[in-house]
């Protein structure tokens, strides 16, 4: 069994009455991609900026690596990447340039950044666009760029939310074939999504939440199992038994 | 320590890929600056018109009198119907109208006092009155010439002499009194001219530098819009680092506004020595700390740029008007008292006092201490109300 590189126990957070996460523990062992999934509101962007030490729990607590987030946030934010579900990034400069400056923020020196950058930009099939502005990208571009960004200073562990939202298929196969080798080399994803078959492929084991609770965790074809033959049931099958079919704001 | 710098160095590099911004802090100094040369340029002397109304036509002494009023450099001469200049000075589009009434020549030529009559409007402003007493000189001197011309043709009634020599002898006689007048007015300069450039150039400067404050309240809200903020919290930038990186990017926003007037007043205008411009480069610095410093306090604060813009704009009015920059504020005033509390007026006081009075920064331990002073206590307070706002941090 791999060492647990992270674990959650008991979060709470509440947003004036309303309780965004509630009671939320779960583990994410070291080299395995752990899917969040749940409908709009189920509290995994709250959960995952707790995660990222941007938000403070009201109570319970978060091990990354063995740091706490409330006591050793500085040390958490040396193993962690985030990508956010909102692009991120500065549409003036360059994607060389956005590359750079967050590899400094992240604690890499210029040569360093510089070199990180381009290799994350070869990675991503944007090598020839290195010094572009990001303005001019399409949408699948900015992605990559925003996946890209996350991976400056080699993260221990990646924070993924909803990475491939609004993008052509072949820009959002590109990022799974970038998260799949990160995987082999031995990171640890947390990567949240509203495509099931994104997270049957990609993910080792997957928790689905919802009303900030997790309501099932397991991997995906246990969890497939559970309603019925797991090559014949779909993972959003699953989803929709458990979360229900009524629409969500 | 090098965080901050980057932080800078990515603003610095933003603003100058974003052209409205570029525009705005750049373009705008020097569209003023050329404004200011096409109203105050090569301008060192008095120049006016006078309106006049002549209604002794066909009159020798009236046309004389507007043949050297027209002579004069410093002075136009408009010759306008009655019932124009009536229409003009009821609609106030005139001030001061000179009326030459009819007879006028005559009365002279028959010995007669003749009267000339200004009509005005109030006090006739201020170009008026100056033409109204360029005009009596003239008049005067008409009628000195006229007085002496008379008196020598009376001298020499009966005897047998020309009238050219009579008319040469008036002529030297008046050309000595020219020159060796009873009354002589001397003039002494002391020190430069009144450069109306100089007068006005603080107060633009200053402003500019306010200006800057919107662009420095948008900061954080601009991150947090592109999501960027909560980005840069999950690195190891902290968010003292953050603050410090864009207030120097401010800081360096707003100084490169000033540098652009300062070094346009230097060369077009010549108002600097040397160490002057130093002077007023090193209290651009210390004034575009205190003015970024507010902007954070605004950006702190701030949930939207709209919001950032409406509060930093009526800041700016504000801190304008009340300390007097493009008006005089009188001394012992409570307009005077209120003053002090906008950054302004410290700003306007030493750059004045270098640019037009000649000081140094020696006699600006008052005005540079409260600058500093503010700069300081504002950045911490934007730093407190960033953490204390909600979802701050």
């Amino acid at each position: 069994m791999a060492e647990e590189f992270l674990i959650a126990q008991d979060l709470h957070k509440s947003f004036n009455e309303h309780k965004a996460v509630n009671g939320v523990s779960f583990t994410i062992h070291k080299g395995e991609i752990f899917g969040l999934l749940g409908p709009n509101g189920a509290g995994k962007t709250t959960t995952i900026r707790m995660l990222s030490t941007v938000l403070e729990p009201d109570s319970g607590d978060v091990t990354i690596g063995g740091y706490s987030i409330r006591h050793d946030s500085g040390e958490i934010r040396n193993l962690i990447g985030v990508c956010p579900q909102e692009l991120a990034l500065y549409e003036d400069l360059s994607a060389l340039d956005n590359l750079v400056f967050f590899g400094r923020m992240s604690g890499l020196s210029s040569q360093e950044a510089r070199a990180q950058a381009m290799s994350n930009l070869e990675l991503m099939g944007l090598v020839e666009r290195a010094r572009g502005r990001v303005e001019k990208f399409s949408g699948g571009m900015k992605r990559r760029i925003n996946l890209a960004i996350a991976l400056m200073g080699h993260p221990a562990l990646l924070f993924l939310d909803e990475p491939t939202v609004g993008i052509d298929p072949q820009s959002r196969n590109n990022i799974y074939e970038t998260i799949e080798g990160l995987r082999d080399k031995g990171m640890t994803v947390l990567y949240t999504t509203h495509y099931m078959e994104e997270a049957d492929r990609l993910c080792d084991r997957v928790a689905i939440m919802d009303g900030g609770q997790i309501i099932t965790m397991d991997t995906p074809y246990e969890l497939r199992s559970q309603i019925g033959p797991p090559e014949q049931v779909t993972l959003e099958d699953v989803f929709l038994k458990l979360t229900g079919r009524s629409l969500r704001d | 320590m090098i965080r901050p710098l980057l932080v800078a160095l990515k603003e610095v590099r933003i603003y100058l890929q974003d052209k409205g911004d570029l525009g705005f802090s750049l373009l705008l100094p020097i569209v003023t600056f050329a404004l200011m040369y096409g109203a105050f340029g090569g301008q060192d002397m008095f120049h006016g018109t006078a309106h006049v109304v002549n209604e002794d036509k066909g009159g020798t002494y009236s046309a004389l009198l507007l043949e050297q009023l027209d002579e004069l450099d410093i002075l136009d001469v408009e010759v306008l119907s009655r019932s124009e200049a009536d229409r003009k000075l009821e609609r106030s589009d005139l001030l001061m109208v000179l009326y030459i009434p009819e007879g006028f020549s005559s009365k002279l030529s028959s010995g007669e006092p003749a009267q000339l009559t200004f009509k005005q409007r109030g006090n006739g402003g201020q170009e008026g009155q100056i033409v109204a007493s360029i005009i009596r000189g003239v008049a005067e001197e008409m009628s000195r010439d006229f007085q002496v011309r008379s008196q020598v043709s009376q001298a020499v009634a009966g005897k047998d002499i020309p009238q050219d020599s009579i008319e040469i002898t008036v002529q030297k006689f008046l050309e000595r009194e020219g020159e060796h007048p009873l009354v002589a007015v001397g003039e002494e300069t002391v020190g430069g001219k009144p450069d109306p450039v100089s007068q006005f150039l603080p107060g633009i400067v200053t402003m500019y530098v306010l200006f800057a404050i919107t662009l420095t309240a948008r900061a954080i809200v601009e991150e947090r819009r592109k999501g960027t903020l909560e980005r840069l919290l999950t690195t190891r930038l902290s968010v003292g680092q953050l603050f410090v990186g864009k207030y120097l990017a401010s800081i360096s926003r707003g100084f490169v506004q000033t540098l652009v007037l300062l070094v346009l007043s230097y060369i077009v205008f010549q108002l600097f020595t040397p160490l002057s411009f130093i002077e007023c480069l090193v209290i651009a610095i210390v004034f575009a700390a205190a003015a970024s410093a507010l902007g954070m306090i605004i950006a702190s604060v701030a949930r939207s740029e709209d919001a950032a813009v409406w509060i930093a704009v009526f800041f700016t009015m504000a801190m304008v008007m009340v300390s007097g920059t493009f008006f005089p504020i009188g001394e012992g005033s409570v307009l005077e008292t209120i003053s002090r509390i906008s950054i302004n007026t410290y700003a306007n006081t030493a750059f004045k006092t270098i640019i037009t009075e000649g000081g140094s920064l020696a006699d600006l331990g008052l005005e540079l201490g409260v600058l500093a002073g503010v700069a300081v206590v504002a950045l911490g307070v934007s730093r407190i109300l960033f953490r204390v706002m909600p979802g701050g941090k």
